[in-house]
Formats: structure tokens, C-alpha cells, sequence
């Protein structure tokens, strides 16, 4: 097949610019190596819709940071994804940290960010009471939002499917050669793509993806691995806004989100590493973790922890985004280096890359059919009374509550696994309908989802995967003569 | 609608004992079960040494949750299996369910008292923090006993077990019967948490190795797991550097704990206690909200069956009291609180107003002993002493007090002092 | 040889040796646990709960164990002879799934009655 354009990566950059690109009369693939859409920073990140305090003025990272929080609250409306608008608190313990408040004060204003103000300790602690009692003053940054940020990229994608565009899982770029105005991109799976543009978003992987066509690639990814702590949905109002303390050399710090399901989301650390894909926790981040968090707020219910997990960062010696056409290349474009805040910028990065990269180059005809809106499967939970009902009139599997945790029936599952991008394993229901999302973690419910998806997918219980392909749960049958 | 004198949530070992003990022909009863049939866990616990208390012989799950079935199948009472509760709010004085299922979807129900029978649910990987890569195969110990005995799936060939506890020896040797390599044990704590029996039958006779001492300190794996490090640890708990031995292995199996589940029931608001998880209730099961009562797993976690079904069928007989004499909660309240080397005691406290001559208070201590004795306390005044021998913390002690000591002032407190160790 | 063992006869728990030769047992408190210990080197036996398969709509597996127990070494033995069983709804508690395995005397029999 030949296309247009050819992303690498369903993250929340290639998510966002394949929708953007949706709105054009082009032929557009979406290729992930995962066996689902953005599995590794989108969705193993903060979720926090920044203000755009933090980025030095004039950088890319700040232009774009402000523009897309903007942007968030028009994709709230256009593709019904949560957004939670908390506000946060950044948090001076002493003299020398709220002489950095008053400068966050004056970047914010320069950066264009509106209704930050400075508040002392009284005026903070009537807004939040758990704020630990160290804190002598904060910055409140009242545009700070919060989202599920897998679930936007979803959207995105979902929309961007439904809009024209080819969403490929499984496909593990391997090999790419230009040959007259197309590339060639062939996949460790074994299929090959024809296209005119190669738009690399594969976050942690854009440098190998670049060595595939550049001789001199302009930037080293330098992964850094933040670790989190996730604490269980019924700690809702300890704290309403996020709390940030100070930055410092690593970043933001560790910070503590209230998640939009009601979670408090703690973390992360901040550590430099060579692995581009270790995910794995440690006694030691976790702990740095949770001293970061004592100095935000006092009498913090660790004993509700849930899970905890990591996600690799894909900063770059570049230190701002590296958003720009290859050097060597034509209608190769690096979007690369998107570490925080990556996903406050991504609406905008998709359209820097859009209006600002390509339209110059190409005239790109306009998608007449573009229908900018995506509907969310509203979960049983969230249904008012009478949409529970129709619900349960039209498929009575919504009577069956298979995750108590979350409250989650048959019929939420079921919905998901059919969702344009499918849901088609374990982990891929948890992220979607959030079935075993809760202080169990799918221990109580974890048999029953394997079931469901094999009935759905009308495959055997032994063939459903964890996650990946070949993570099958269940290994064999006993009793079975071999 | 009428509402029901009494709901039972939950149809396990707990909840078919404390309708036993709540039966009554006068009264209007409910029990409502979430799986298609009555049991609980019991049913998928199909290995023997159940009931030795209770029936005087030794019966597996299956067994031991039949025969409670059939003492209550004749009763006149409405059972709902495959039936969930999804919330229960009190007002006006009347408790408000809201139920599930595939045949009525959402509805609700009345009860004047409610018993909470609801079983408990496994500590996770994410709650004990352990590290490492997230990859599949970990899972705790009961959803594997659970994929192997009830729908006939083994979930790994390699196997490797993170605690002690009863549920995990059992299934050392479950899947090593059924083909599994299970390579090794590894405890938290200097001593086992499991039965010396089951320690000999499951561990020894299948020459596993239980390391104590021992904990989980990397997990591999990108996508299925591949293999588990375990390191020694020092009084602390922390890493002794060292002493890290790797086992490749396809799954890792927790039995790290169990927490009683009760989170359907956070509407209610009644008072919790941190050290069982459960609901801190008095010498009637009655919780801090008047007419709802607590019993088995739901209420602390026990080491055997017959003694939830001995708790459960009082918390029963006491709801029917409640009900049938009308009573009120009364203002004299007595608080029992452990002290030295107790972890927890149960009920927490004593309605001092209810007619009883004596009562049992169950409590667990936090060390092992060969010989002990337990002080028990009356504010700053001795009550009585009594010897122990053999205790752990892993079985549960009994302690009775007669009415007619509690004549001091203050609360109660029990400590425990080791002798021999 | 010795052979070391814990005896499980009480809640004591004794850490017992048998010589493999002569089966004398030392560290034992009382004489139970030289009963149990020669019990255990010369003959020892196990029950054994397992489960088979069968055709419910509730369960794929039917809970099974053997009337009494029988000798250890047979355990897997057993284990492959019920792998082949396939047993029929309704059972009840207590039916005979396979009769004197072994010629041992002991039944494997139903924990757990099936209907439907």
C-alpha cells in the first residue's frame, strides 16, 4: 500500500498528528510495535495539563506548552475526553524556594499564563488543609489541569480511524529505504508501507527510527525513568489541587495528582538511564517518591497505595522538543525529545507539524467529510439513573457488576473490547473500562475478563493475552491427555 | 415494600452460618449471593483440614460448604445468588441496598439490620510495593487457585511463591501435582506463616525450599515474566547485600495477605479498624452503626473455617436479638485495646449495658512463643493472668472475661509476655 | 543415614531424626513422634484432593479426593490416572469416581455435588 504519510508511534504525538492530518484528503497509516496505542509514556506519565510556568521563555517547549493547554479544553469538547480542571499549587518551604516562586511568578506572566498569584501560608492551607505544615507560601497556578492521558491519544486515534485514517498495532518498524519519492518502511513482522512522508513519533526509539535514514542524527535520546505511586480512588479530597514543589536540575520534582477517577497519582523520581525501555520499579525510587511527597502534604494514606509503576521519559540532548524536517532527508520529520510537557504540547505539536512543517511544502486538500467529534462510551458508573436503565433495557449484561472495585458490568466490558481501536486484552479493558483498576487490581475479577474477551473475540481462554502477544494468562489445560 | 427484618451480604462460610444463627420463623430474611451458587471460597479450596472444630472430621472446601448449604436450604428465607451489592446507604433508620443482576439490573432493597459476610480480598503486588518490571505471570495465590480448581487452567510450568501463608504452601504443592516446577518459597518474616503441616506435606514432601527471611528484590520480564530475585533481609526488612538468588521462572504467586471487602459498604461510614481492615464492632458483631453487624472474613482475617462459622453464627443470633428485642445501642461503651506483643483483639469493644455474663475475646499476638502468659488489664488494675503455650501469630488466641470483673474504671488492655520463645 | 523430619503429630512441631538402618529416633519429646517418624520412613502415605473434569455449566472441574490416604510414592501416579477421567452431571458429594486405586482399598470419590 502507498501513502501519504506514515507516522511512527501512537503516543500522544503521533495520536494528535494523525488526527490533525485526518482533516486533509491524504492517505495516513498509524503504525505502533505494541499490541496496543500508546503503552509506554503516554500512558505512564504525570497527566498533568501544565500552565506553562516552567519552560524557558521563547523555547519551543514554552510556545507549544501554552498553546496547548489551550487546545485541551477544545479537545474536551470535540472528543469527549475527561478533563479536570484542580488548578495546583508549587509549594516554597523557605526563603530561598519562594524567591523561585516569585521568578515561576514572573516566567508564568512572560509565558502568557493567566491568574497565577502568589498565596501565603493561611490562604493555602484554607484551600487545601493537608498541605504539610513546612510550606510557607505557594504559587497558585490555576490553568493546571488534569486528564487520562491514554485515553486522549485513544481518542485521537479513534477519531482519526473514523475520520479515514489506518491504525496498524503489531508492527515493529525495522528497515527503512527511500527510493525515489517514497519511502519504504518494512516491519519486523514482515509487511512493507509505501510513503511519500515518515513522521517519526516513537518517543524513546526516534533516534533509532532516525538512524534508519540519516547518516547524522541531530539529537541522543537520554532516557530518564520517573516512578510513581498510585493510591486508591477512595483517598478522593485529601488534596484537590496538584502540588508541585519546586524545580529542580531533574525537572518538575515529585508531585502529587489528583486523578480524574478520584486516584491520587505521587511521583515521579527522576533518574538518567541507558535502557530505552526499563519500566521497572525500585525499593529506592519509591522511596525517594514518597519523601518527595511528605514535604507537599502531611499525613499522606500511603496504606492506600494500589500499584505502582514507572514510564521512561524520552528527553534528548536537544533539551527543548526537536520537532523539524530531516537535515539529510525530504519528507522525513523528526518529533522527537517530547519529554515534559509533552503532553500539555502534544495538540499543538500536531499542528506545528501540520500548519507550520508541511502545508508550506505540500498543498494538502481539505478532508470535506472531517467530523471533529468522537463519542466516549460512557461507563454504567458514570450513566445517570435513567441511562443506566436504557442501558440495562438494551443488554442486560449491564446488570452484571464484574469489577466491584470500579463498578464495572459486562456490558461497559463488552463496549470496550469493540471500540474502534479494540480492546483486546486484559491490560487493554483495564485502560480502557477500568476493570480491575482497583484495590484488587482484576484479583477478583481477572477470570471473569478472561472469559468475556474470549467470548467476544470468539478465541479460547488460553489465547487471551496480559498484554503483549504471547502473554497469555492462562498457559494449559489440566486433565488433558496429552 | 416491606423491608426485610434481616440481609445477609454474602453467601460463603460466613454468610450461611450467620443465617443459621439469625434464622427464625418470624422473621423476614435475605441473603444474597454474587456467584451462581453458595459456598464463597470455600468451593475452590478443594484440599482437606476443614472442619476438625466444627464437625469433628476433617472435610475439604467443597465439603465443608455443603453441609452448610444444606442446613439452610429448607429455611424459609430468600436467597439471590448471582447477585451483587453495589452500594447500601441508611436512612431513617431503615437500610437501603442497591443490587445487581442480569435479570433485574440495578434495584433496591430494604433491611432493618444488615450483616456484613462479605469474605476478604488477596493483597496485591502494587499494595506490598514490590519491584521490579511489570510483566504477566504474577498473580495472586487464590486467582491461581481459583483458574486451576474451578476452571481447570494451570498458569505457569516455573513457579515461584512469595509468602508463607497457608494459601501459598497449598498451592506449592497443588501445582506441582498437576506438572508445575515450583522452585522455591520465599517468607517476609524469620518464621513461617502456614501450618507446620502444611509446611511438611506441601513444602518437604515435594522437597521445595522455603527461604525465610527472604523477599522479592527484582522482578524481569518485558512482556511475560522471565525471571525473580529474592535477598535476604535484615531486622529492618531491608536488602542484605549479597544474598540475592535469581530463579527463572514463568509465574510468581502471592500469598502475602488478605484484607477484608468491605469497600461496597463505604456509604455506610461506620468506623474501621487499621490493624484488621475490618469493622471495629462490639461483643454482639454490632459495628459503630447501629443494626449492622459484621462476622468472618469480612470482619478480621481467620486461620480457619470453623472459627468463622462459630463468629458467624453468633453475629447471626445476635441480629435476630436485635431484632426480635427491639434493642437500642446503648452509651457505655468499654474499649479493649491491645498493649505489648498484641497486634489486634476483637470485638474492640464492649456494650456494657447488654446482658452477658462472660465474653470471648479473640486476639492475635505479634511474636511466636513456646510459653507465654497474657495480662489482662482493667485500666491500671491486674484483672487476671492466664498461660499460653505454643503461640503464633498466625493462629488466633481466645481469652474469656466474666462481667462481673469489669467493676474498675478505664478501658481494657491485654499484653503478652513471651517466656519461652 | 539420618534422616531429619518435623513431626506433625502436635503443635510442638519437634525437629525428629530416624536412622535410615536402624529407626531409632532421637529429638523426639514424646513417643508419637516415634511412631510418626517410622511411620513416615517406612511407609508413608498422603490423601490426595484434585479434581477432575466434568460438564457443568457452574464448574469445568469436579473436586475430588481419596477416601483414606495412600502411599506417597503413588501420588502421581494417581494424579495420571484421573486425567483421563471425564465424569457426567448430576454427581453428588460422596459418588465413587474410581474404585480401589490400586488395589489399595481406597476409593477416589466427588467433594462437591453437581446438578447442572
Amino acid at each position: 500500500m502507498t501513502y501519504d504519510f506514515l507516522i511512527i508511534g501512537s503516543g500522544i504525538s503521533g495520536a494528535l498528528i494523525a488526527r490533525e492530518l485526518s482533516k486533509y484528503d491524504v492517505k495516513t497509516i498509524l503504525l505502533e510495535k505494541e499490541n496496543d496505542a500508546a503503552n509506554h509514556a503516554t500512558s505512564a506519565n504525570s497527566a498533568i495539563i501544565h500552565s506553562g510556568y516552567d519552560p524557558d521563555p521563547g523555547s519551543l517547549k514554552a510556545k507549544l506548552n501554552v498553546e496547548g493547554n489551550k487546545l485541551y479544553d477544545q479537545l474536551e469538547k470535540e472528543l469527549d475526553i475527561p478533563l479536570f480542571k484542580n488548578g495546583a499549587f508549587m509549594v516554597a518551604h523557605d526563603k530561598d524556594e519562594e524567591g523561585l516562586l516569585e521568578r515561576y511568578l514572573e516566567r508564568a506572566k512572560t509565558n502568557g499564563v493567566p491568574g497565577v498569584a502568589l498565596l501565603d501560608q493561611a490562604e493555602a492551607k484554607k484551600l487545601e488543609p493537608n498541605l504539610a505544615d513546612s510550606v510557607t507560601k505557594v504559587l497558585n497556578l490555576p490553568t493546571t489541569k488534569v486528564t487520562y492521558p491514554w485515553e486522549v491519544a485513544i481518542a485521537s486515534i479513534e477519531n482519526a480511524v473514523d475520520n479515514g485514517v489506518l491504525f496498524e498495532k503489531n508492527q515493529t518498524v525495522e528497515k527503512i529505504d527511500k527510493q525515489d519519492e517514497y519511502y519504504v518502511i518494512k516491519t519486523a513482522e514482515g509487511t512493507t508501507y509505501q510513503s511519500r512522508y515518515v513522521i517519526n513519533a516513537a518517543g524513546a526509539y526516534a533516534e533509532q527510527i532516525a538512524k534508519m535514514v540519516e547518516k547524522n542524527v541531530q539529537y541522543h535520546i537520554t532516557p530518564r525513568k520517573g516512578e510513581y505511586i498510585v493510591l486508591d480512588r477512595r483517598v478522593q479530597g485529601f488534596i484537590k489541587r496538584t502540588l508541585y514543589p519546586t524545580p529542580d536540575e531533574k525537572g518538575k520534582g515529585v508531585l502529587m495528582v489528583p486523578q480524574f477517577h478520584g486516584n491520587i497519582l505521587i511521583g515521579p523520581n527522576s533518574e538518567l538511564q541507558s535502557s530505552l525501555d526499563d519500566a521497572s520499579t525500585s525499593k529506592g525510587g519509591i522511596n525517594v517518591v514518597k519523601e518527595g511527597a511528605n514535604r507537599l502534604a502531611k499525613n499522606i494514606p500511603f496504606h492506600q497505595t494500589i500499584r505502582t509503576f514507572s514510564g521512561v521519559r524520552a528527553s534528548s540532548t536537544h533539551h527543548d522538543f526537536y520537532i523539524k524536517p530531516s537535515l539529510e532527508q525530504p519528507g522525513f520529520i523528526h518529533v522527537a525529545g517530547i519529554d515534559s510537557p509533552g503532553l500539555t504540547a502534544a495538540p499543538a505539536i500536531a499542528k506545528y507539524v501540520v500548519e507550520t512543517l508541511i502545508i508550506p511544502q505540500e498543498t494538502l486538500p481539505i478532508n470535506k467529510h472531517f467530523n471533529p467529534r468522537r463519542q466516549a462510551i460512557k461507563l454504567y458508573d458514570d450513566m445517570s439513573l435513567s441511562e443506566r436503565q436504557e442501558a440495562f433495557k438494551a443488554d442486560q449484561r449491564y446488570g452484571n457488576l464484574v469489577c466491584k472495585c470500579e463498578r464495572i458490568t459486562e456490558g461497559d466490558i463488552v463496549r470496550h473490547i469493540h471500540r474502534a481501536v479494540k480492546g483486546d486484552s486484559v491490560k487493554a479493558i483495564k485502560k480502557r473500562a477500568r476493570a480491575g483498576a482497583g484495590i484488587c487490581q482484576g484479583g477478583y475479577c481477572e477470570h471473569q475478563i478472561i472469559k468475556i474477551l474470549a467470548k467476544e473475540l470468539g478465541k479460547t481462554p488460553l489465547e487471551i493475552n496480559y498484554f503483549a502477544k504471547g502473554s497469555n494468562i492462562l498457559k494449559r489445560e489440566t486433565k488433558v491427555k496429552s | 415494600m416491606k423491608p426485610y427484618d434481616i440481609v445477609i451480604i454474602g453467601g460463603g462460610a460466613a454468610g450461611l452460618a450467620a443465617l443459621k444463627g439469625a434464622y427464625d420463623k418470624s422473621l423476614n430474611i435475605c441473603l444474597i449471593e454474587r456467584d451462581k451458587t453458595l459456598g464463597g471460597i470455600l468451593k475452590q479450596c478443594i484440599h482437606n483440614g476443614f472442619g476438625l472444630h466444627h464437625y469433628n472430621e476433617e472435610l475439604t472446601g467443597p465439603e465443608y460448604a455443603e453441609r452448610g448449604i444444606e442446613e439452610v436450604l429448607g429455611l424459609n428465607v430468600d436467597i439471590f445468588t448471582d447477585t451483587t451489592v453495589v452500594d447500601v446507604v441508611k436512612e431513617n433508620g431503615t437500610f437501603e441496598l442497591m443490587l445487581m443482576n442480569t435479570k433485574k439490573g440495578e434495584h433496591r432493597i430494604k433491611a432493618i439490620s444488615t450483616i456484613i459476610s462479605s469474605g476478604c480480598y488477596e493483597r496485591t503486588r502494587g499494595a506490598i510495593q514490590l519491584p521490579g518490571d511489570r510483566p504477566a505471570g504474577i498473580m495472586p495465590a487464590g486467582s491461581a487457585q481459583r483458574h486451576l480448581n474451578i476452571d481447570g487452567y494451570m498458569v505457569g510450568k516455573k513457579v515461584f511463591i512469595l509468602g508463607s501463608g497457608d494459601i501459598g504452601l497449598i498451592m506449592a504443592r497443588r501445582m506441582t501435582l498437576e506438572g508445575a516446577e515450583v522452585l522455591g518459597v520465599a517468607e517476609l518474616m524469620p518464621h513461617s506463616n502456614g501450618l507446620t503441616r502444611n509446611i511438611v506435606q506441601c513444602l518437604h514432601d515435594f522437597d521445595i525450599p522455603l527461604y525465610l527471611s527472604h523477599t522479592i528484590s527484582d522482578i524481569k520480564g518485558k512482556s511475560v515474566l522471565e525471571s525473580i530475585t529474592i535477598s535476604e533481609v535484615d531486622e529492618n526488612f531491608d536488602y542484605i547485600e549479597g544474598t540475592e538468588k535469581t530463579f527463572e521462572v514463568d509465574t510468581l504467586l502471592l500469598s502475602v495477605g488478605l484484607i477484608p471487602d468491605i469497600n461496597m459498604f463505604d456509604s455506610l461510614k461506620f468506623e474501621v479498624s487499621k490493624k484488621t481492615g475490618g469493622a471495629i464492632v462490639d461483643q454482639t458483631y454490632q459495628t459503630s452503626v447501629e443494626g449492622l453487624f459484621a462476622c468472618g472474613n469480612a470482619l478480621h482475617v481467620h486461620d480457619l473455617v470453623d472459627f468463622v462459622t462459630e463468629e458467624s453464627t453468633k453475629a447471626g443470633q445476635q441480629a435476630k436479638a436485635y431484632i426480635l428485642n427491639n434493642k437500642k445501642r446503648s452509651k457505655n461503651t468499654l474499649y479493649v485495646t491491645p498493649s505489648s506483643n498484641i497486634s489486634y483483639i476483637l470485638p474492640q469493644t464492649l456494650d456494657m449495658d447488654d446482658d452477658f455474663n462472660e465474653v470471648v475475646l479473640s486476639l492475635r499476638t505479634t511474636t511466636n512463643a513456646l510459653t507465654g502468659k497474657f495480662h489482662v488489664y482493667q485500666g491500671e488494675t491486674l484483672l487476671f493472668s492466664e498461660k499460653a503455650k505454643f503461640v503464633v501469630p498466625a493462629e488466633m488466641e481466645k481469652i474469656k472475661i466474666k462481667k462481673e470483673h469489669l467493676k474498675h474504671s478505664g478501658p481494657i488492655s491485654i499484653l503478652f509476655e513471651v517466656v519461652s520463645q | 543415614m539420618k534422616k531429619e523430619m518435623i513431626c506433625i503429630v502436635c503443635p510442638v512441631g519437634c525437629h525428629v531424626s530416624i536412622d535410615t538402618k536402624t529407626h531409632e529416633v532421637q529429638n523426639n519429646k514424646c513417643k508419637r513422634g516415634e511412631r510418626y517418624a517410622k511411620k513416615e520412613l517406612l511407609n508413608p502415605t498422603r490423601m490426595l484432593t484434585t479434581t477432575v473434569n466434568i460438564d457443568s455449566i457452574h464448574q469445568r472441574r469436579l473436586p475430588v479426593k481419596t477416601t483414606d490416604a495412600i502411599p506417597k510414592e503413588k501420588l502421581f501416579d494417581l494424579m495420571d490416572l484421573l486425567e483421563s477421567v471425564e465424569i457426567k452431571i448430576p454427581v453428588n458429594l460422596g459418588d465413587v469416581i474410581l474404585s480401589n486405586v490400586f488395589d489399595t482399598g481406597v476409593d477416589v470419590v466427588a467433594t462437591m455435588s453437581l446438578k447442572d
